[in-house]
């Protein structure tokens, strides 16, 4: 392996508001190797990053790119320098086809008129996705790519743009395992062949899997870079936790009444197109956790979509027993029916990121006149629940409940949709991909929240793509596949079979 | 390891000598406490009033006297004062409306024909003599706000149903609302004893009264609107409502604010307030049916909305300024034979002024570490 060192951060200091995000960070990549940057939410292993791909400035620090110190004025400046990131939201442009996102990335797409560099483009990125194993359209619309899909466009971007040094920012948390694990063997040989990967993460299989150096950070501090072989994985969550977090346990509820039967749910528009759903049918119990499991893609957003009201339009039926049925509710009427939706985009379907904690908190109870009459708001009752709240839920990094919910980090801000939907009497409980995105104790705060509303009698519906989640939540575990739920487990499940209906084409 | 590196080479970009010794970057700011806003904004205002200065200067206007006709004449000055207020009170009600309206992300360019219509339903009840004349006025003002929101109802009716935009719709339904004026104007409400296009004079019980010494109640009136939809956005859950629909309505949908009806409450709400500055021009300014509404009175409620970032407080404050604008440029018109439009051009300075100055609360420019290297 190559000594060289490719990127180095030294001693980088930054502030957000006079919050302290990094404090004498230190971080070096090798070219040719991967090297993960492991830790919690809110570790400031993105902050980092975001200052290695020059959108953020340091206050104190140093940047060097193969030994030579340069400074980024942005991220164009980093482009130069041949570093390209890949960030947790994407920053596509929706309307725009696959091939235009990337084009906006490039500096120089070569000669000819606008409609040949895009023509050129699109085989450049058909050939460049086929070298990394995956299928891309490039002339499909950002908007209607699944976030996977985005995901790839994200990575095509910046290879196309000439980046060596190759920065992930929690790749893996929307992938299936094996989409997950293509990414990473491609991503490896792309290292090989003598790039740079800095993988951001806190997934510790990942890391040991795939990386060659683990660097581990802590509130704002680089703890330590080592050999990730070279320890065990407990002792690697020791070092990024701080203390031993206990891996979750499946712990058995107790099934009650039938309160949620989806009869042959299908999407209206264009039949036949992946993802949409074909025909699901599914029961919910009281006291369970009924897991679906499956590869992105498959109907899952769509299924959300129509159990928690948003935008889509099916027939069949949700029928909510002795209520009837669920579509024909306003969102209004479903929280009165004890009805609670984390939706899988926080920033897109359950929090305002420009209004306050408050506000965000407490449009979930003002319908019950709990904030006094329409026209009035108690401020004072609001912002006594909104801090218990907080504290019940251990919602971190708020500095004032006034603070736009944006500056919360991704764990924090899914903490407070749970502090929202949970402070009251549960019954019905739809969660997808509940833990996207979040690290493990945080995840663990998000699964004990689960677990709690289904023994106190709430029927909760997991929706995710993540099989681990699934096999440690579920009392029951489900299997969508093209649109329809095509096979269902009792507990103990096997791993291999659910799998292998994930995976079939039916 | 034992895998076959490739070398590579990353060629190092030329390497620029920075301008200044220190180097600046600009970042997106996350926060910014109201106060700095407020300083920023009351800056913007400055640089633009300093503008607008050279220019009257360049237009002939001696720099000594600029003071004096800006502020002097017409704020320490009783009559020019009163001017200055009777200006003011619709447009704090059309800049009141454009703030309702853009707060729920409905861009009602149609505050000239809600005005008209407002204007047109006062002048109503006066002709057909509905009611006895103790309760003329408050039926007037009642039946102003009911026409001014029935004709914002079209548009958003057809925006919630159709998705059709009411930019285009409010626009043009302005057109229908000032050709039915002249219509009536010309027509059947034309005034018999002298022919000319205005309705017959309102009777005393029929006109704002005065509520001060030569002080017309319209500012009251209108204060107390701006301090209802000050209530009405800032502590009910109304606000809150609103403040979702402005933020992101997809979420608002689904967190379960009742979406349309905010948006159609708060339309209507705006077309009500429109059409009572129509009926304070008509009964308060004009004490008949007339052609005023020429005045460019929808855009000016627009430019307050705007300027005032849709607070009402704000746009209070903005519309007695652009009011003050209004009464020294007549002034200006007639003494230094200035054209209006200057005035016009002034408020434009402004508006680009504080449209800038937004950068600055987005963005903040901080220092890089370092110089030498």
């Amino acid at each position: 392996m190559s000594k060289h060192n490719a990127i180095q951060l030294v001693g980088i200091e930054k502030s957000f508001d006079g919050f302290k995000a990094l404090s004498h960070a230190n971080f070096t990549a090798k070219w040719g190797e991967v090297h993960a940057l492991l830790g919690e939410n809110g570790a400031g292993k993105s902050s980092l990053m975001n200052i290695a791909a020059g959108l953020y400035a340091p206050e104190a620090g140093s940047l060097l790119i193969d030994d030579n110190e340069v400074r980024l004025s942005g991220p164009r400046a980093a482009s130069e320098h041949r570093i390209g990131m890949v960030h947790q939201h994407f920053k596509l442009v929706r309307p725009f086809t696959v091939a235009e996102n990337i084009l906006l990335g490039l500096r120089n797409a070569g000669a000819g008129g606008f409609r040949t560099r895009l023509r050129k483009l699109e085989r450049e990125i058909v050939a460049k996705a086929e070298q990394l194993g995956f299928a891309v359209d490039p002339r499909k619309p950002a908007a209607a790519l699944s976030v996977a899909e985005q995901q790839r466009v994200e990575i095509l971007k910046v290879l196309l743009a000439g980046a060596r040094i190759l920065i992930l920012d929690e790749p893996t948390a929307v992938l299936t395992d094996q989409e997950a694990e293509r990414l990473l063997t491609t991503v490896h040989a792309f290292a090989r062949s003598g790039a740079a990967v800095i993988l951001v993460t806190h997934k510790m299989a990942d890391v040991i899997r795939y990386a060659d150096q683990v660097t581990v950070m802590r509130a704002g501090r680089t703890v330590q870079t080592l050999d990730p072989r070279s320890i065990s994985a407990d002792e690697l969550v020791r070092l990024t936790v701080g203390e031993s977090a206990p891996a979750g346990e499946y712990q058995a509820g107790s099934r009650g009444e039938e309160r949620l039967a989806v009869k042959d749910l299908r999407s209206v528009a264009s039949a036949g197109e992946r993802g949409m759903l074909a025909g699901v049918n599914l029961r919910l119990h009281a006291g369970e956790i009924y897991g679906l499991a499956g590869v992105g893609g498959n109907g899952q957003s769509e299924l959300a979509n129509a159990l928690m009201g948003l935008p889509g339009a099916t027939e069949g039926e949700i029928e909510l027993i002795g209520v009837g049925d669920l579509r024909s509710a306003s969102t209004e009427r479903r929280r009165e029916l004890g009805i609670a939706a984390i939706p899988a985009d926080r920033y897109g379907a359950a929090l305002a990121a420009d209004l306050s904690i408050i506000d965000n908190f407490c449009i979930g109870q003002i319908h019950s006149g709990r904030y006094g009459a329409f026209w009035r708001l108690k401020r004072s009752q609001m912002e006594t629940d909104v801090a218990e709240a907080i504290r019940t839920f251990d919602v971190q990094g708020v500095r004032s409940l006034r603070q736009k919910a944006a500056l919360l980090s991704g764990g924090n801000a899914q903490k407070l949709v749970i502090a929202r939907e949970f402070s009251r009497k549960v019954k019905l409980v739809f969660a997808h991909s509940p833990s996207r995105g979040l690290d493990v104790r945080a995840a663990q705060a998000v699964h004990t929240r689960l677990r709690a509303a289904r023994d106190a009698g709430a029927a909760v519906l997991l929706i995710s793509e993540d099989l681990d989640e699934v096999l440690t939540l579920a009392d029951r575990i489900g299997v969508m596949n093209s649109g329809r739920i095509v096979a269902e487990f009792d507990r103990p499940a096997d791993r291999q079979a659910i799998g292998k209906a994930m995976v079939d084409h039916v | 390891m034992s895998e076959q590196v490739v070398p590579i080479d990353v060629s190092q970009p030329k390497q620029r000598q920075p301008l200044l010794r220190r180097r600046y970057a600009l970042e997106v700011r996350q926060q910014m406490a109201w106060y700095w806003q407020a300083l920023i904004l009351a800056a913007a205002l400055a640089v633009g009033l300093a503008i607008s200065a050279l220019i009257l200067i360049a237009a002939g206007v001696p720099g000594g006297e600029l003071l004096n006709e800006f502020v002097i004449m017409t704020v320490f000055d009783a009559q020019s004062l009163q001017a200055v207020l009777f200006q003011a009170s619709p447009m704090i009600l059309v800049g009141l409306a454009g703030c309702m309206a853009f707060r729920a992300r409905f861009w009602n360019l149609g505050l000239d024909g809600q005005m008209i219509w407002g204007a047109i339903g006062a002048t109503a009840i006066v002709l057909f003599e509905v009611g006895p004349p103790a309760l003329r006025l408050p039926l007037m003002l009642l039946t102003a706000a009911v026409c001014g929101a029935l004709w914002a109802l079209t548009p958003i009716v057809l925006k919630l149903r159709l998705q059709v935009s009411e930019i285009i719709s409010t626009l043009m339904l302005n057109y229908l609302a000032s050709y039915f004026l002249l219509h009536l104007l010309y027509g059947s409400w034309k005034d018999p004893r002298d022919s000319f296009p205005y309705s017959p004079p309102f009777q005393s019980f029929e006109r704002l009264p005065e509520f001060f010494h030569g002080y017309s109640a319209g500012i009251p009136l209108a204060v107390v609107i701006a301090v209802f939809a000050l209530w009405l956005i800032g502590f009910s859950r109304a606000g809150l409502y609103l403040r979702f629909v402005d933020a992101n309505p997809k979420v608002a949908d689904a967190v379960g604010v009742p979406l349309r009806k905010t948006i159609l409450a708060t339309v209507l709400l705006s077309g009500a307030m429109a059409g009572i500055a129509g009926f304070v021009i008509t009964s308060g300014q004009e004490g008949r049916l007339t052609q005023s509404f020429y005045q460019g009175y929808g855009f000016s409620g627009i430019l307050i909305a705007f300027l005032a970032r849709n607070n009402p407080i704000a746009a209070l404050v903005v519309a007695l300024l652009i009011a003050t604008l209004f009464v020294a440029g007549r002034s200006l018109q007639v003494f230094y034979q200035i054209p209006f439009s200057m005035v016009q051009l002034i408020q434009a300075i402004l508006v680009i002024c504080v449209a800038s100055s937004d950068f600055f609360i987005r963005h903040r420019l901080r220092r890089v570490q370092g110089g030498e290297s």
